[in-house]
Formats: structure tokens, C-alpha cells, sequence
């Protein structure tokens, strides 16, 4: 038998990662096999690829895939700030960067707020379950207004909704996935790792050990029975593809991604523009009302610099760059002397 | 009958249910009347890797985890794997023998497998072994069935029914099963004791707070010291406290001042990270003289270190904590009790002194579950809140916040008075608060305000209780200790003196401000002296070193993530006494 290879010739267990420590059942653990499956398909070269997280449950994660790429566990919070750092230092690197929603929309909102604001280029997986799983399962920011974990009252709090934050913000690529729909998350997955810019996913991941009963609004139940998708999805990569793709009967439309591979929306029910930022508020903000979960790509935009181009970095990452050309030379430190002895 | 000392492990994974039968066993010893103390090593993780959960109980206090194992429950395998070698001659071996193959136990070991499917019969759960193992603890040891069925109860009181009854039935066909089968323990537990409490460090020092009038607690969850905020959030709508679990610690400080400066006598927790965060915010009170109480319960550091392992790192962060040079209240209580007992001191300090208050607690003092007697606890403790103006006098219309007195205490008046109205700010100030770096910073007014503000610790310090030497005048060694080592030190000690050797305890709380005169001079007078610090590099040392220009003739330090067991500082002291090396790193023998 022979071992399937992807287009880089690596075998998916170039991919994989050590066993997982979550509890059975974990919205989190299926994230990480669409990532690891995303990663291989689309041919990410593993040595290239730093693995970015902070605290949490979720923030475990990246030990449970890519096991040959770099992995980064910052400190509570502070995950975007630290990628910031790393990506002025290496603009080669890929990110791919795993929070949970106590990392991302409590302590860490301020540093998410402005790696959107700057366009960072990485895929930002957000593993939410409204509750912090590791701490044993408080209310996190995002837990839904009306629902209640498995011990405690009902949550009376409005949550964040940190897709409506990112599109306001003008996140380049928003979207919102549901941990159970693993061809729509793996879609959306592969496309933003071919998005040039932020692109975030938000992914509903039920916590089975304090966030899964039946009167939480984030129960595998709940979610799977009130999950409006925007679109259904295919990925069309640039090679030919490891599975094969098939052409909708229906309606679709196509939108190319910065490395030349197509994101295909296939139109069910009312047709959302991912382009047009308003309507993806409308469309959360009528999920909201109703107690839905909308899902899909919400907003897309492929215009925009991002913060490394804003930044004018040289083309060889900063890491890179040779101490002589780095180093002041002799000449303008004798230069800046001068000035100092005002005899410029 | 002589002295009951017995100890019980249980091991398993995360999600295996320890904590239940360490439930139960706790709640039966308290009622009998038993002291108890139970420590338990765990990890960060919800399901899996190794837990291993400790208790001591004895017909006297007990305030360590002891250092050996009488009876080990098995709650999986890697139990029995890892710790079979642990178990001597006397002791015996519980595990549920249809999924759990025994070692070669040494002699003497009494191996007691049971059948928990044939027990159980159809329906079992993963959880009924746990109610297998604790019936036949309860028999190998002598509690009376009743008394465990009464505990079964209530433990599952609040789920089904049917739920007791099984677990009752499956319970007394293990304890008969025991009963015809194996020995009994090497002790039988005594009984006809009047019954205690059972608490944890972290529900002490909430209960402290509470007693003490705490109104405003907030928190972002963090471990070792979560337990605070559940307790608080389970008891606040009783006891009128607001309570709020918020977005991060630095909102968690700023949170806490505000309520602090409304006028609420307000506390928060954390851990070393989120303490960290807080720091800024400490100056902050420090600057604008609001009185906060600051609970940082350390755990391994440094940054997420290991969350769910102890260590005394955090003293210079403490000490270090926020920009500039100003008062502060730093102490390190060494037990429940006594950070029970403290704490309420500790906001009249604050109330009168009006600084903010750090106290250091860790994850052992935090996490441990012990019994107490409650007749020892006062709910109603003493309030003083010091000079707060609460109604409008004579000063309206001329009051200064920042008043020069001769204390360095200026009258505060609570936001709201008329005729008392007044700004704070983070900036220095005049006396009527008005911001000097707004006018311009004039050197006199600036010393003037940094006298006013340290001269409050002059008062403070002769509030504090000046250190004492516990123990025989005459030791020929001297233990010194600070904050969660007290209890372990106190038990080596009686050790020591068992082997012969003269030992007695010097033991530090308060920090800051430090009675400096006191400890040179009992320091000076002692034959010789070994400190005893759960860290690398001896950091309360290096303090006391710092303040009194003494330095101690040897060291007993570990920073392995557990606590220290008494024997390990005996064989240290020991060693040091034998002319051993001058510092000593004991080796933790339970592996978890
Ligand atoms: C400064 C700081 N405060 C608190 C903590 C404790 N802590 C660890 S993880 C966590 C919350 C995790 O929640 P989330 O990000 O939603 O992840 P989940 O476990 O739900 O996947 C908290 C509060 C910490 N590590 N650092
Ligand atoms: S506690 Fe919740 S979030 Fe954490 S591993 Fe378990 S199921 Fe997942
Ligand atoms: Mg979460």
C-alpha cells in the first residue's frame, strides 16, 4: 500500500501531533484534526510554520498537532502581542495561532483588538466555548446571554462577539465555524491559510465537561440544530487536489485567495456577500436576536496591506538579516559623534 | 489508646472521581471527631495524567501530610505502579482487581484485592469502584458501617435516590467482604470525638474576609486561588457581598480600588501571573492611600510555571510590586487558621494605615483540606476602620484629603460628603490633593508628601507583633521559617527531639514592615541557625539578611513543586548538625 503524499511530498503524519490530554469529546480535539488535515492537504511546509497559543484548554491544543513546526504557548492573553513580535522578527514564518475565549475576549482583548486593527498576517483560530475550561468552567465574555453551563445560574450578561469586534475592526477575512461541521470548518480552514492578512475563525467548540448540557446555548445539540450556514464550501488549492471536487448542481460563487486558490460558495437559502461588511453585521446581529448560530465566511477583503507591508520590512526577515548590515556602521557612528560635539 | 496517625492514599487519573472518595473520608473523619489533613498532587489537565491524593487523620492535630503511606487506594494501575515500592511492612494495598494487576508488594504488605464487577453486579460504573474502596477502608480501619453509610448519604444528597441506595448496597458488600477476609489495619481509628469542620486554606481566607466586612470582591479565575471566588460567589448573595469574576487582573485591581475609595472594604485574589498584572494598580493605591487587601497565592512560577505545584517564589515580586517607593502591608500567614485568625487585623491596618495590603498565601496553605474546630473560629471579629469621615463636620468647606499629621494618617473622607469633595490621582499631590506635576513639582512639597506617606510605617510597625523563638531557650539549633513551612517545621522539630537533637522554631509572617531591631537580636543570640524556604535561591534570606545583616549558618530549600515533608527537614538538619554541605535540596520521593 502505498502512503498518500501532498503536494510537498510529506506524508500527513509529518502533521500529527502528540496524543491528546482534553477530555473525551472535546470540541477542541476535532479542531485539531481539521487543522492537521488543512495543514497537509494545502501543502504548508511544517519547519516554516510557527504554532502560536496562550492559556487554556484550547491553548493545549497546539501540542496535539503539527508536532514538526515551531510552537509559541505565551502567557495568558498575550499571544497576539507575542506573534506581533515574532512576525516583524521573521516574516517568513506562517502563523497559525490557537486561543480560547477567555484568552482572546477577556484578558487578552486589548492585544487581539490590535493584531486585527493592524492586519497581521496568520490564521487565528478561536476555540470558543463560552466558558474557561481550564480553570473549570466559569463564564467566559462570549457565553451566550440566556444560557447556563452545566453548574450556576444563567448567564445575564451580553457576550462579545468577537466576529461582529473583528468586522468592525476591518478584519480582512472573518468567519464563523461550528467544531462538529468538520467539511465546512476544513474549507474555511484551508482558506485561511491562504489568505494574505487575518483571518479569523471563530469556532464554536462545545466544552463536553461544564458547557454540553441541555440548557446551554453551546451544547453539540444546541449548536448543530441552530446552525445557520451562510454558504456551503469548497476549496479548490492551486494543485490538483488530494480529494476531488465536485461541481454544485446549484448556484455558486467563486472567490480567489491570495496564493490563487478559490474559496467556492455554493448558494442555500438567501445569498450572503461576504464583501460587504454591513450585511455580515446584519447577519449576526439576526443570529443574535433569534438565538442562532450563523456560520460560514462572513467577510472577506482581499485589499488590504497588511501590517508587515505597512511596516516597510525589508523582504529578508529582520532574523535573518546579517549582523554587518544590521550593525551601525563605523562611519555614521562617527557621524552621530560628531553631532553630539556640535561640530556637525 | 495511644496516638491514632494514620495515612491514606488515593491514586488515579484526573476525571477517575478522587476527589469523591477524599470527600468522604474527610467528612467521616471530621464527624468522628478526627483530625485530618489532606494534600492533594495534581495537575493541570481535566481528564487523565496521575493525581494522588494524601490524607492524614489522627486522634490529635495534624497539620502535614505526614511522610509515609499506611494504606494505598489504587484507582488505576500507573497508581500501583508508582507507589507499590512506597508501601512497608504494616501497610496494606486496596485496587479493584479487574482491571489492575498488583506488583511484588514488599513483606508485610497486606494486598487487599476486590472484585468491584462481582460487587457491583450489572450496571456498575466507572465510579463504583471509588465507593468499593472507601467501604473497605472504612473496615480495614474500624469505622463503623453506620457512620459511612450516614456520609454516603449526604454525599449524594441532592442525586437520585436510587443513587444512595446503590452505592450504600455496593458499600456494605464491600465491608462485609473486607470484613470476612482481610486484616485489619495496623490502627483502628478511635471514636467519640466531638465533631469538626472540614475547610480549605482558600475558603479560610474568604471566610476571614467576609467576617471582616469585606463588601466587594472581584477575581479572574486563576489557580491555586480559585477557590476563593467560588466561595465568596456561592455565599455573596447571603452575606451581601458583590462579587464579580471580570475580564483580566489588571481590571481585577483597578476594580477593587474603586470599590475600595466608594468606601467598601474590598479584597481580590490571584495567583503570581495575574499579580503581576495587578502591580501597577498596587502603586496606584499606595499613591492615592486607599486601603485594598491583595491575596496572591503562589504556585510554581516563573510566568504559568506550574499551576498546579507550590513554591515561596513570589516574596520579591511582593516586595518589588509596583513602581517607586512606598508603604505597604506585606505578610505571609502560615496556615488556614492563621490567615483566618490574621486577616481581619490585617484590613484594620489597612483601614487605618490606608495603603494597600499583600498577603502571600500559596497553593499547599490554599489548596489543603483540613479540619478544624470551629469554637476556634470568630465570625465576628473586631472592625476598626480607622479615621474614615462618613458625615459632613467642621472641616467642611476646608477639608484636605491629604492632610499633614503627625501619624502620617490624614482623615478620609469618603466620596459623597458635602463640603468634603476632593480629587485622587495617581499623580503626586498637596495636601488638598491638587496634583503638584500640574503646577510644578516643587522639591519641598514632594518630600514633605513622601514623609507624610512613610511615616505611617512607623505607626504600623509597632502594631505588628515583634518575632518570637517557639520552643526550648536553648536549642542547639534554630529553625527559621516563614509563611506555609510553619506547621511542617513545628513537626520536624518533635522529630528532631525524638533523635535527641534540641531544636526550636523561628518563625516570620509579617514582612513589611519589618521588625528588624527583634530579629537581629534573637537571631544573634541563637547557637546556630538553619532556614528552611520552598525556593531556589533562598529569597526570604536574602531579605532577612537585608534587614538585620545576619546571615544563617545553613539552608533546607526545594523547588520541585511539592511541599516538604517533615522528615525531609529532619534528615537535612541531621546532615547539616553531621557537618554536611550548608545547603540542602531533599528528594521527593512521590512522583507525580
Ligand atoms: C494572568 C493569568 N490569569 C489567570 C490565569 C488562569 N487561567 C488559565 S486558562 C484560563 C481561561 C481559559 O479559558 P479559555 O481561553 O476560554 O480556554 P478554554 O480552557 O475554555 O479552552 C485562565 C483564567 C492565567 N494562566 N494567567
Ligand atoms: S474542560 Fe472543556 S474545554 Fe477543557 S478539555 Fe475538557 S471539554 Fe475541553
Ligand atoms: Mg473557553
Amino acid at each position: 500500500m502505498s502512503i498518500k503524499l501532498n503536494v510537498i511530498d510529506l506524508p500527513k503524519d509529518d502533521y500529527t501531533g502528540g496524543k491528546s490530554t482534553l477530555c473525551p469529546g472535546c470540541g477542541h480535539d476535532q479542531i485539531s484534526t481539521v487543522i492537521i488535515n488543512s495543514a497537509w492537504e494545502n501543502g504548508l511546509k511544517p519547519e516554516m510554520v510557527a504554532k502560536m497559543s496562550g492559556i487554556g484548554c484550547s491553548s493545549k491544543t497546539p501540542a496535539y498537532f503539527l508536532s514538526k513546526s515551531h510552537g509559541f504557548n505565551t502567557v495568558h492573553g498575550r499571544m497576539p502581542s507575542v506573534t506581533t513580535g515574532a512576525a516583524m522578527g521573521n516574516r517568513d514564518l506562517t502563523f497559525i495561532a490557537v486561543s480560547g475565549d477567555g484568552d482572546s475576549a477577556s484578558i487578552g482583548i486589548g492585544q487581539f483588538i490590535h493584531a486585527v486593527r493592524r492586519n497581521l498576517d496568520m490564521v487565528y483560530v478561536l476555540e470558543n466555548n463560552g466558558v474557561y475550561g481550564l480553570t473549570k468552567g466559569q463564564y467566559s465574555a462570549t457565553a451566550v446571554k440566556g444560557s447556563k453551563k452545566k453548574k450556576g445560574d444563567i448567564n445575564k450578561h451580553q457576550p462579545i462577539d468577537l466576529c461582529k469586534l473583528a468586522v468592525n475592526l476591518g478584519c480582512t477575512f472573518v468567519a464563523r465555524s461550528f467544531s462538529g461541521s468538520k467539511k465546512q470548518l476544513t474549507a474555511l480552514m484551508k482558506a485561511a491559510m491562504s489568505h494574505k492578512g487575518f483571518a479569523l475563525i471563530d469556532v464554536i467548540s462545545p466544552c463536553v465537561t461544564f458547557n454540553n448540557n441541555d440548557e446551554s446555548l453551546r451544547s453539540y445539540t444546541y449548536v448543530k440544530d441552530n446552525d445557520l450556514e451562510l454558504h456551503a464550501y469548497d476549496y479548490i488549492p492551486t494543485y490538483t487536489p488530494i480529494e476531488g471536487i465536485e461541481i454544485p448542481e446549484g448556484e455558486f460563487h467563486d472567490i480567489t485567495l491570495f496564493d490563487g486558490s478559490v474559496l467556492r460558495l455554493e448558494t442555500i437559502g438567501s445569498d450572503h456577500d461576504p464583501t460587504d461588511a454591513v450585511a455580515a453585521m446584519a447577519a449576526l446581529h439576526q443570529a443574535e436576536i433569534d438565538n442562532k448560530h450563523v456560520t460560514g465566511l462572513l467577510y472577506f477583503d482581499s485589499n488590504k496591506s497588511t501590517a508587515i507591508e505597512d511596516q516597510c520590512l525589508v523582504d529578508t526577515p529582520l532574523a535573518d538579516v546579517p549582523d554587518e548590515v544590521m550593525r551601525p556602521s563605523a562611519a555614521s557612528l562617527e557621524i552621530l559623534n560628531t553631532r553630539f560635539r556640535g561640530k556637525d | 489508646m495511644g496516638k491514632f496517625d494514620y495515612v491514606i492514599s488515593i491514586g488515579g487519573a484526573a476525571g477517575q472521581g478522587i476527589a469523591t472518595p477524599g470527600n468522604i473520608l474527610a467528612r467521616l473523619f471530621a464527624r468522628q471527631g478526627i483530625h485530618m489533613y489532606a494534600y492533594n498532587a495534581y495537575q493541570s489537565i481535566i481528564r487523565g495524567g496521575h493525581s494522588f491524593l494524601t490524607v492524614r487523620c489522627s486522634n490529635e492535630q495534624v497539620r502535614t501530610h505526614g511522610d509515609v503511606i499506611d494504606l494505598l487506594i489504587c484507582l488505576n494501575q500507573d497508581t500501583m505502579d508508582r507507589h507499590l515500592e512506597h508501601m512497608r511492612d504494616g501497610t496494606a494495598v486496596i485496587y479493584n482487581s479487574n482491571t489492575i494487576n498488583p506488583g511484588e508488594p514488599a513483606d508485610g504488605v497486606q494486598l487487599c484485592p476486590m472484585d468491584v464487577k462481582e460487587l457491583a453486579g450489572k450496571g456498575a460504573n466507572k465510579l463504583m469502584q471509588n465507593t468499593v474502596a472507601i467501604a473497605v477502608a472504612c473496615q480495614l480501619i474500624g469505622v463503623e458501617f453506620s457512620a459511612l453509610e450516614d456520609v454516603i448519604d449526604f454525599q449524594f444528597s441532592g442525586k437520585s435516590e436510587e443513587l444512595v441506595a446503590e452505592n450504600v448496597r455496593i458499600a456494605k458488600g464491600a465491608y462485609d467482604h473486607s470484613a470476612a477476609t482481610f486484616q485489619p489495619a495496623s490502627q483502628q481509628m478511635p471514636t467519640g470525638g466531638e465533631a469538626l469542620a472540614v475547610w480549605t486554606g482558600n475558603q479560610a481566607f474568604a471566610m476571614a474576609a467576609a467576617g471582616a466586612g469585606v463588601k466587594f470582591y472581584c477575581a479572574y479565575p486563576m489557580s491555586p486561588s480559585t477557590g476563593i471566588l467560588h466561595w465568596m460567589a456561592a455565599n455573596a448573595r447571603e452575606l451581601g457581598i458583590m462579587v464579580r469574576q471580570v475580564e483580566d487582573e489588571i481590571s481585577v485591581i483597578c476594580m477593587t480600588i474603586g470599590a475600595a475609595h466608594a468606601g467598601c472594604r474590598s479584597m481580590c485574589a490571584t495567583s503570581g501571573g495575574g499579580f503581576a498584572l495587578m502591580t501597577e494598580g498596587i502603586g496606584e493605591a499606595g499613591m492615592m492611600e486607599i486601603p485594598i487587601v491583595v491575596v496572591d497565592v503562589q504556585r510554581a512560577g516563573p510566568s504559568t510555571g506550574v499551576p498546579t505545584k507550590t513554591e515561596q517564589g513570589d516574596l520579591w515580586q511582593a516586595l518589588g510590586a509596583s513602581q517607586g517607593d512606598f508603604p505597604k502591608l506585606i505578610l505571609a500567614p502560615s496556615s488556614p487558621l492563621d490567615g483566618f485568625q490574621t486577616i481581619p487585623d490585617v484590613f484594620n491596618l489597612t483601614d487605618k494605615y490606608q495603603l494597600p495590603a499583600i498577603i502571600l498565601s500559596d497553593l499547599l496553605i490554599s489548596d489543603e483540606t483540613s479540619t478544624i474546630d470551629p469554637k476556634l473560629l470568630d465570625m465576628h471579629p473586631i472592625i476598626d476602620r480607622g479615621e474614615l469621615i462618613t458625615e459632613a463636620g467642621e472641616e467642611a468647606g476646608s477639608y484636605e484629603r491629604y492632610k499633614f499629621t503627625e501619624s502620617g494618617i490624614s482623615p478620609r473622607a469618603l466620596p459623597g460628603i458635602p463640603g468634603y469633595e476632593h480629587v485622587v490621582a495617581s499623580d503626586e499631590h498637596m495636601p488638598s490633593g491638587i496634583l503638584i506635576s500640574d503646577e510644578f513639582t516643587h522639591p519641598h512639597k514632594r518630600r514633605a508628601m513622601m514623609e507624610k506617606r512613610q511615616q505611617k510605617m512607623t505607626g504600623l510597625l509597632a502594631e505588628l507583633p515583634p518575632p518570637v523563638i517557639m520552643g526550648a531557650p536553648d536549642a542547639e539549633v534554630t529553625l527559621v521559617g516563614w509563611g506555609s513551612t510553619a506547621d511542617v517545621i513545628q513537626e520536624s522539630i518533635e522529630q528532631l527531639a525524638a533523635e535527641g537533637v534540641v531544636a526550636n522554631h523561628l518563625h516570620f509572617k509579617w514582612m513589611v514592615p519589618f521588625h528588624s531591631d527583634e530579629a537581629t537580636e534573637l537571631l544573634s543570640s541563637c547557637k546556630r541557625t538553619i532556614i528552611i524556604e520552598n525556593n531556589y535561591t533562598g529569597l526570604f534570606h536574602r531579605y532577612l539578611r537585608g534587614e538585620t545583616g545576619f546571615t544563617v549558618d545553613g539552608h533546607i530549600r526545594k523547588y520541585d513543586g511539592e511541599p516538604f515533608k517533615p522528615k525531609h527537614i529532619t534528615a537535612a538538619v541531621q546532615d547539616q548538625l553531621a557537618g554536611g554541605d550548608a545547603i540542602s535540596v531533599p528528594y521527593e520521593e512521590i512522583i507525580v
